[in-house]
């Protein structure tokens, strides 16, 4: 966990909204809509690890 | 280090050249139509005036023209030559179907190719340019069908290509 994982996030989301106009000036709605949806699954994809420790430290924190 | 923003400028360099091709193709395609009505009212000048026969005319034709269209003309006459059994309307059919994967022409202009290739010297004059004014008309529709995709689909590869690029840089460093 350091700071570069945000920074990452950031520019993929950045990137995933400038996306998201191009395919819509297109006319591509549907097309924007999956570009936003993989955006979401690949920071989801990033961020789990994340997750599980915070979700194991809260357990340990509860187990005596 | 180094070797890691060799890597990301490659892979960026590589999709934005991605995306420009594709942009070339959508800008290749009203062209070769527009090339090809062109094309195929010389045909009618050739048949109705000078009174040509079909490969002299589709010779004179894929002279002129320096176009990749012109290839289903020049195609036609040496299959007309190399194979005397086979009748003008084979000889277009071959012809097309082998150089249109060449072109940036899809199905639907193949089809009206094709039935402009049915009706392709078997009758008198009248019905040849009657034959040929339904194709010019069919290809003129495709030609502002393709005009209104280039418009849409040109910036959006070319942007596409170059942002898809650093995505995919972003993802994987």
């Amino acid at each position: 966990m350091g700071i570069d994982l945000i920074f990452r996030i950031a520019a993929i989301g950045i990137l995933v909204s400038v996306l998201n106009a191009v395919l819509n000036k297109s006319g591509r709605e549907e097309m924007a809509m999956m570009t936003t949806l993989a955006g979401l699954v690949v920071v989801l994809m990033m961020v789990a690890k994340e997750i599980v420790t915070l979700f194991d430290t809260v357990k340990t924190m509860f187990q005596f | 280090m180094v070797l890691k923003i060799v890597g990301s400028l490659m892979v960026i360099c590589a999709s934005s050249l991605m995306g420009y091709v594709f942009a070339r193709d959508c800008a290749r395609r009203p062209n070769e139509l527009r090339t090809l009505q062109g094309l195929l009212q010389m045909f009618e000048t050739e048949i109705s005036y000078m009174s040509n026969i079909i490969t002299e005319a589709f010779h004179n034709i894929s002279n002129t023209s320096s176009s990749k269209v012109s290839v289903f003309f020049s195609a036609t006459v040496k299959n007309l030559m190399g194979n005397p059994a086979m009748n003008a309307c084979e000889a277009w059919e071959k012809s097309v179907n082998e150089n249109i994967k060449m072109t940036a022409l899809n199905n639907e202009d193949k089809n009206i190719l094709m039935s402009f290739g049915k009706m392709l010297g078997n009758s008198d004059l009248e019905g040849q340019q009657k034959n040929i004014r339904l194709a010019i008309s069919q290809l003129k529709l495709q030609e502002q069908k393709a005009e209104e995709n280039r418009k849409r689909n040109e910036s959006m590869f070319k942007s596409l290509g170059v942002l898809g690029g650093i995505a995919i840089v972003i993802i994987l460093i």
